[in-house]
């Protein structure tokens, strides 16, 4: 698709006998915020390692604005701003003169960004002191402000909000938001899944190096909604819904029947029941956090199907 | 730690110079006195260690002095220079932000040629100075200074420290590790000469094969300067191979630890663990 800026192909890497990512397709578009999520040793940050060329993909593709990473990866670069898990600069140099030095790398401007940069995650008054004095947070911020060097199309973030307290998160939330609209496309990899809730459009969940799950926050939280019934007859009513296209899931608990079924069909529910001869005493629409959602992608032996 | 290691070697020069002379000097005034017996050559040999602090001499003794802890500490800075890059992660930082393998590799190496430049003349430079210093103090004749000859011995010193600081390097990229590349340095620069040197002493012919080594390829490039501090260098100048010959295995080494260093790295996972 032209408004890509990262698309992965069947992206694949293996460590000797362990597959860590197994055929992965993703996309970044402009504009948009991509969550990349999994527990951990889900395939992460060796999906992020292919996108920037440090791993070597054992099959599969990542192309950066249509320029493949491992036969063009300088140029497929150009385009990509990156934070690694851990941050990690010279120690003995100054946050200022840490960025300076990625600037030269990044050329076409660069070095002039460097103090807006720091002015912008708010590093301004300390870009001068030793980058070994930072604070965790501190040095967060640091990695973030070294993304935006090169006037990326593509921002990768992973884990981010590591070790910044709260109003720090916040300001990295909104400074995601004002990324993506900026046109460029956010791939923002992280545990803090209230983060990736407030911040992505779309999220893709991974598990074992093999996508489970991926949609905007919606669809992919949608999986874990439902409708809890309560009837006299849970058999019969069972029977009756079962039949109606979009109920895909049908749960009997001690006290009501749960129902996955898409949103904003309680009204269609209940007729159905009518027209059974069965009357609901309630019908309540119960929806899941991402978090329950990926918790139970995750944890369950499922190697669920992708949302859209 | 450039810096350090650039003080370090003046510091060096200067202290050396003054132990001899202060050594030296104050064995003959015993001597004199009665307190130690005079050796077998008589006081003669050590006012030639007395001569060797002069400035005609700096190519010898304070080139050999530079040479000699040169190839150490240039060994224990290749690897750091290397390896630190694992041990902080920049090397990912680097790379993510677009810098080649290549390019980071070739960096390296001629940083690492220019540090190895610095250090001799920086070290240089003391010995010089330290040589005017001691032999001030001592009334000596200051003229002499023969700065050719210095400096030809500082290049073939830069030169003899490049093979030692590609296989310092090419060992801490192999096992990301700064302390793999300082220990396996340390032990080739020691256990090779040490090897090559007993086998030799047992038999001669053992020079054809020891001689395809670095030690003796070493020595033969500072032969000069080996020479002209005495020991037994002539008579193991004898089994040394050319000049010109040693010069080429030593560039063989460095362009082969450089290449395997690339490959290495092109070749390599630039993950976290």
């Amino acid at each position: 698709m032209a408004d890509d800026v990262l698309r992965t192909s069947a992206l694949t890497k293996r460590f000797g006998d362990l597959t860590a990512v197994d055929h992965l397709d993703l996309n970044v578009r402009r504009g948009e915020v991509v969550g990349l999520l999994g527990p951990n040793g889900a395939g992460k940050s060796t999906t992020i390692g292919m996108v920037l060329g440090l791993v070597a993909p054992t099959a599969g593709s990542a192309q950066v604005l249509g320029h493949d990473v491992a036969t063009h990866r300088e140029r497929a670069l150009t385009g990509v701003g990156a934070m690694l898990e851990v941050t990690s600069f010279y120690p003995y140099l100054s946050g200022r003169d840490n960025l300076v030095a990625v600037a030269l790398l990044r050329g076409d401007g660069a070095l002039a960004r460097v103090d807006p940069v720091l002015t912008r995650l708010g590093l301004a008054a300390r870009g001068g002191s030793k980058f070994r004095t930072y604070s965790l947070g501190m040095r967060q911020r640091l990695g973030i402000a070294s993304t935006l060097l090169g006037d990326p199309a593509l921002v990768i973030l992973d884990e981010p909000g590591n070790g910044l307290d709260p109003a720090g998160q916040r300001e990295i939330r909104a400074l995601i938001r004002e990324l993506a609209e900026e046109q460029r496309g956010v791939l923002l990899a992280s545990h803090l899944l209230h983060e990736v809730e407030q911040v992505c459009d779309r999220v893709i969940v991974i598990k074992k190096g093999k996508l489970i799950a991926s949609g905007t926050i919606a669809e992919v939280a949608h999986r874990g909604s439902y409708y809890e019934i309560v009837v006299s007859d849970a058999g019969r009513a069972s029977s009756a819904l079962r039949a109606l296209p979009g109920v895909t899931e049908i749960r009997a608990t001690p006290t009501a029947l749960e129902v996955v079924a898409d949103a904003g069909r309680g009204a269609e529910l209940n007729r159905a029941l009518a027209a059974a001869g069965i009357y609901a005493s309630a019908i309540v629409p119960r929806t899941s956090s991402l978090e329950d959602v990926f918790l139970e992608l995750t944890e369950s032996g499922s190697d669920a199907t992708a949302a859209s | 730690m450039p810096w350090v290691i650039l003080l370090m070697i003046v510091a060096f020069a200067f202290v050396f110079y003054v132990l001899v002379y202060a050594s030296v000097t104050a064995q003959i005034q015993a001597i004199k006195s009665g307190t130690i017996p005079a050796p077998a050559g008589g006081a003669a040999q050590f006012d030639e260690a007395l001569r060797m602090l002069r400035p005609d001499r700096v190519q010898s003794f304070g080139s050999g002095l530079v040479n000699g802890l040169g190839s150490i500490m240039l060994i224990v800075f290749a690897a750091s220079h290397v390896g630190t890059e694992f041990g902080w992660g920049t090397l990912r930082t680097l790379l993510a932000h677009g810098a080649g393998r290549g390019a980071f590799l070739a960096s390296k190496a001629v940083s690492l040629a220019l540090f190895a430049l610095m250090f001799v003349i920086a070290g240089s430079v003391a010995s010089v100075a330290a040589s005017f210093a001691v032999s001030g103090i001592a009334g000596y004749d200051l003229s002499g200074l023969d700065v050719g000859a210095v400096a030809n011995a500082a290049g073939r010193g830069v030169y003899t420290f490049l093979p030692f600081m590609a296989l310092a390097t090419v060992i801490a990229l192999w096992s990301r590790s700064a302390g793999a590349g300082i220990a396996a340095g340390l032990v080739v620069y020691f256990a090779e000469g040490l090897v090559a040197g007993i086998l030799v002493s047992l038999n001669r012919d053992f020079a054809t094969i020891v001689n395809y080594g670095l030690s003796r390829n070493v020595a033969s490039v500072t032969r000069q300067t080996v020479v002209n501090t005495g020991g037994d260098a002539t008579n193991a100048a004898s089994t040394l191979p050319d000049p010109g010959q040693a010069a080429l295995v030593l560039a063989i080494y460095a362009v082969v630890f450089v290449a395997i260093a690339y490959w290495r790295l092109r070749t390599r996972d630039i993950t976290l663990s």
